[in-house]
């Protein structure tokens, strides 16, 4: 009889969606959907906000306790408009870990959104971020800034001169009379290995010819640094990785960007 | 080369050979003592195979499972499975079935799936730049399992004894998440379900 109410009790966890198919599997019963989007509802465009504040982090990858850090950290400052993850959510490209480190950043107050990284490309990461955060080339525009983010893991396509997209860069870099500047996140950048060698010149040149391009913000090599691949004067930054216990916090007022590193 | 072969031929045949005269004796253990069905359990949403009793005491077994996951399931995933699991503990329910409480076992699973490789190209990628296999995957796992005596049950079907299961499992992606992050990740997060019948011939 003790046996029967173990094997129940047993059962009754199970019930607490356990019950899992495969860990390559891209969906479950409880996995989120159109995370982005969703966030990026919450978060709305901003149009009477003219001091955009942000935070940038990345490379999330195995750092769970951290990342409850992270929130708490993000919370305690005051007007922060929302949150990007540029890429490395996950170190496997698996569906548990996406929905791991979600289940933690929900605690976040402000919105958030996550650009995809090369390590999220592995396995079936693909498929599972486009189902629970959405497209891997996105945009949105909040006070007045258009936020361009994009795939450039381009050594994941095996540097096929596709990724980044830069056609659809430049589509998305068109002038418009709302849109005062422009700022594009991505994962990898364009100083590393893992970016496509053949696309630099083309893809800083796209922003150096986009009227009020602000920065381009990335992660992947987990350390800060700011420098200038050309002489147009854009900073190109990257933040530091979320195991490092360090983000940015990024400022844009008048259409001059600002950033600060904070550490917790 | 050639006389490799020749004697390669040889050895061969004369095993054939001698199979066939005794094959029933000397094959029979590839015969299954059990048939399987599982739900779950990181092998497939439904999976299915055989399974062997290993050892004098037939404390061991071994699972040979193939398993599925549609695609309105999170799939489409072909998952084939080898598993060893060992019963050390066995409470006996009267005359009517017996109860393994607690059983360990280790299996590994290879997923068939375009985006699954055995190992990252290396023309793609550095040495060591990706560490691990995306397509083939180390399990521990544990479980109980309720057997039920089938003879007591319904006579004269052929089926010794009836176990029902319950495993749980996990992999090395989620054993490396939690043991890095382990006030934020607990055992169950990282612990997956499954559920089986065992048949018992």
């Amino acid at each position: 009889m003790r046996i029967f109410l173990l094997f129940l009790l047993c059962a009754a966890f199970a019930s607490c969606n356990h019950f899992e198919f495969s860990p390559n599997q891209t969906f479950d019963k409880i996995s989120l959907k159109d995370v982005n989007a969703t966030n990026l509802k919450r978060l709305g465009n901003g149009a009477d906000d003219d001091t955009v504040t942000f935070v940038l982090t990345g490379d999330s990858q195995k750092s769970r306790d951290e990342t409850v850090q992270f929130c708490k950290a993000v919370n305690a400052i005051k007007g922060i408009d929302f949150v990007v993850l540029a890429g490395d959510i996950t170190e496997f490209g698996v569906l548990k870990e996406m929905l791991w480190i979600s289940r933690t950043l929900e605690d976040l107050n402000p919105p958030y959104v996550a650009v995809i990284g090369n390590h999220d490309e592995t396995a079936r990461g693909k498929e599972t971020f486009l189902h629970m955060f959405g497209e891997l080339n996105y945009s949105f525009v909040y006070g007045g800034i258009k936020f361009v983010c994009h795939d450039s893991n381009s050594r994941e396509y095996n540097f096929n001169g596709q990724i980044p997209n830069i056609p659809w860069l430049k589509n998305e870099l068109k002038p418009s009379p709302q849109i005062k500047g422009f700022v594009g996140i991505s994962h990898v950048p364009v100083n590393s290995e893992d970016f496509d060698g053949k696309l630099i010149k083309d893809y800083t040149a796209t922003f150096a010819q986009t009227p009020g391009f602000l920065a381009s913000l990335n992660a992947h090599t987990h350390n800060y640094q700011l420098y200038y691949p050309d002489n147009s004067g854009i900073p190109y930054v990257i933040t530091s990785a979320m195991a490092n216990k360090e983000f940015l916090v990024v400022q844009i007022i008048n259409n001059k960007i600002s950033f600060e590193r904070v550490y917790f | 080369m050639r006389e490799y072969i020749f004697k390669f031929r040889f050895v061969f045949l004369l095993l054939v050979a001698s199979s066939v005269k005794v094959s029933a004796q000397n094959f029979k253990f590839l015969i299954p003592d059990q048939a399987i069905v599982q739900y779950a359990g990181s092998i497939g949403y439904f999976s299915g195979g055989v399974g062997y009793e290993l050892f004098g005491n037939k404390k061991g077994n071994l699972d040979l499972l193939y398993g599925f996951v549609p695609g309105n399931k999170g799939g489409v995933l072909h998952i084939a499975t080898a598993k060893f699991g060992y019963k050390p503990w066995t409470i006996k329910l009267k005359d009517w079935g017996k109860v393994y409480p607690f059983n360990p076992a280790v299996f590994v699973t290879y997923t068939f799936h375009k985006d699954l490789s055995f190992k990252f190209p290396s023309g793609q990628y550095a040495h060591d730049y990706y560490y691990w296999s995306e397509a083939l995957r180390p399990h521990l796992a544990f479980s109980s399992e309720i057997e039920l005596d089938a003879k007591k049950l319904v006579k004269n079907i052929g089926v010794k004894a009836i176990g029902l299961y319950i495993e749980a499992n996990t992999n090395d992606f989620y054993l490396i998440n939690y043991l890095q992050n382990t006030s934020a990740l607990t055992i169950t997060d990282i612990f997956q379900l499954g559920v089986g019948i065992r048949v018992k011939f």
